[in-house]
């Protein structure tokens, strides 16, 4: 009946089909985690960098990897580690004896998809090498400019922060990533599947048998119809309801920034167009609200040593605001 | 051997009186009144003593009814005196008195009168047909959604909460078929208000007879 009434606007067949080839590719190998691979996806789309954060054990590396394979582009891995110099990142300039001339030697941010290995191990001087990378997609070094190359994610993964030997993150990084994403333990009918997989050496096997679905090019272009999707302007106002209430909040100290609520529109944008829609439901921005918004806020001591989590507080934010219908 | 040489004194001795009205004046001092009588209670502390005595029920009516009710009003007054120690310390430490009262669960219903628009006041035929006569469809099935809600918040199938989203609605119907017949109304209501899906007369009518045909399986 309503394929009677509404004809597509925007053709989203590619991207649909391409979600489904990666989420099928990256469904042969890992065990559930339907959520994490979702917000993977929709934040690629949506142009964002991406937080993973997990208990060791729960394949958020072997995830990001399978996402980063599933397309084809540049890809490079660094593991940090507490010695780690900005250099190692960004790269360095290096004394050439033939033109008798310093030359920069790209670092290995300079790629398409970059996938950083526990994150919170390296110190504040590190992290701060990345903030240039993450928000202006370039690299300064002795006066040049080195722009980095389109599309450009950063995939971090880390553990908790109550693990030893790791930093907090400063707030102005984890506010330029558009999602953070929990990776929680799989359930037991998840976990006999793990085991019945690994048994059979199925895993080892079809790790290498991912092809990629999507090449740069396809990215890019797909970011672009992504962005030109449709939000009623009720919606926005939801959008901007949730994040004002955000830094009226009495169980925060820090409330959501306006970066953040453009990476609520953005995100949900992407989880329309996943699902074949080019315009966005509240639905959307509700569901994709908390990865966004869990690393931005900040919880006030008292609710914090309650063992409140942020996600418990975005939920009570968003069930304060009437759905614009 | 030594001698002992004993001298006489020989200074003038000087002797020294108390001074009479100094002595007189420091005995009139309330401060060295040993032998006055103790004074009794304060008006203050008799004042208590009286009104805790009367709870006593001892100068009370006899009755035991009342002698009870005098022990029920003390007990009341020492409560509500505690009550007030603690209101003044919570409220020193800054502690929010109503949160710690009042805890509102999950599920709590909130009234209607707390939506930016209330479905149970909204005319809707009214509403609706003057949305049809200035042809702004997009409205008209927007009305034709909202009202859909409201009968079935009427029937009781679904719990009309201004944070449940449309979706929650849908699967708050435990009936299949009313489920699915309101999911493509839903997806009808989503791609026109929230797609602003340009719709003209024919597109309305067709939605309009869902809606319709949806009404009377809630019959």
């Amino acid at each position: 009946m309503e394929e009677e009434i509404f004809e597509q606007r925007t053709d989203l067949s590619k991207l649909s089909q391409a979600v489904e080839l990666m989420k099928t590719a990256i469904g042969q190998i890992v065990v559930g985690q339907q959520e994490t691979v979702e917000l993977l996806i929709a934040g690629i789309l949506a142009d964002g960098h991406l937080l993973i954060e997990g208990v060791p054990g729960v394949a958020k590396t072997l995830t990001a990897k399978l996402i980063s394979r599933a397309i084809d582009a540049q890809y490079s891995r660094i593991q940090f580690t507490p010695d780690l110099m900005p250099s190692d990142v960004i790269g360095t300039a290096v004394f050439n004896p033939k033109t008798t001339e310093f030359e920069f030697k790209q670092g290995p941010v300079f790629g398409n998809i970059i996938l950083i290995d526990e994150v919170n191990r390296a110190p504040a001087k590190t992290q701060a090498a990345l903030f240039e990378v993450m928000e202006e997609r370039q690299v300064t070094v002795d006066g040049t400019r080195y722009p980095l190359q389109e599309p450009f994610v950063i995939l971090a993964t880390q553990n908790p922060v109550e693990q030893e030997g790791t930093y907090r993150l400063p707030e102005a990084q984890l506010d330029r990533f558009l999602f953070k994403i929990e990776v929680k333990y799989p359930t037991l009918e998840d976990e006999i599947a793990i085991l019945t997989r690994q048994h059979q050496h199925k895993t080892a096997d079809q790790l290498n048998d991912i092809e990629p679905v999507l090449s740069a090019q396809d990215i890019i272009s797909i970011r672009k119809q992504v962005r030109e999707l449709y939000v009623e302007p009720k919606i926005l106002e939801f959008v901007a309801k949730i994040v004002h209430e955000s830094r009226n909040s009495k169980s925060l100290y820090l409330g959501a920034s306006p970066r953040a609520s453009l990476a609520i529109i953005n995100g949900a944008k992407a989880l329309a167009a996943m699902k074949g829609r080019d315009f966005v439901t509240p639905e959307d921005v509700i569901w994709i609200t908390p990865a966004v918004l869990r690393h931005r806020i900040m919880l006030t001591p008292d609710k914090e040593m309650e063992g409140v989590t942020p996600d418990e507080v975005v939920a009570q934010i968003i069930q304060k605001i009437e759905i614009p219908r | 051997m030594v001698k002992a040489v004993l001298h006489n004194d020989s200074s003038v001795v000087q002797i020294k009186h108390f001074d009479d009205a100094e002595l007189a004046r420091l005995k009139q001092k309330p401060q060295f009144q040993y032998n006055s009588e103790p004074s009794g209670p304060s008006l203050w502390s008799r004042f208590w003593r009286w009104f805790w005595h009367l709870f006593d029920g001892v100068d009370a009516p006899r009755g035991i009814g009342m002698r009870w009710f005098f022990i029920f009003l003390k007990y009341l007054f020492i409560s509500l005196g505690v009550a007030a120690i603690v209101f003044i310390i919570l409220k020193l430490a800054g502690v929010d008195i109503r949160g710690l009262i009042k805890r509102k669960s999950a599920d709590a219903s909130i009234p209607f009168t707390e939506t930016l628009e209330n479905i149970h006041e909204i005319d809707f035929d009214l509403n609706i047909d003057q949305a049809i006569a200035q042809h702004n469809y997009r409205l008209a099935v927007r009305l034709l959604y909202l009202r859909c809600l409201k009968q079935l918040s009427d029937a009781q199938l679904i719990n009309w909460q201004i944070d449940k989203t449309n979706a929650a609605y849908v699967n708050e119907l435990t009936n299949p078929n009313q489920r699915e017949a309101f999911a493509v109304l839903t997806r009808q209501f989503e791609f026109v208000w929230y797609g602003e899906f340009a719709i003209n007369s024919q597109g309305f009518q067709n939605i309009k007879t869902l809606f319709s045909n949806f009404k009377q399986t809630l019959a």
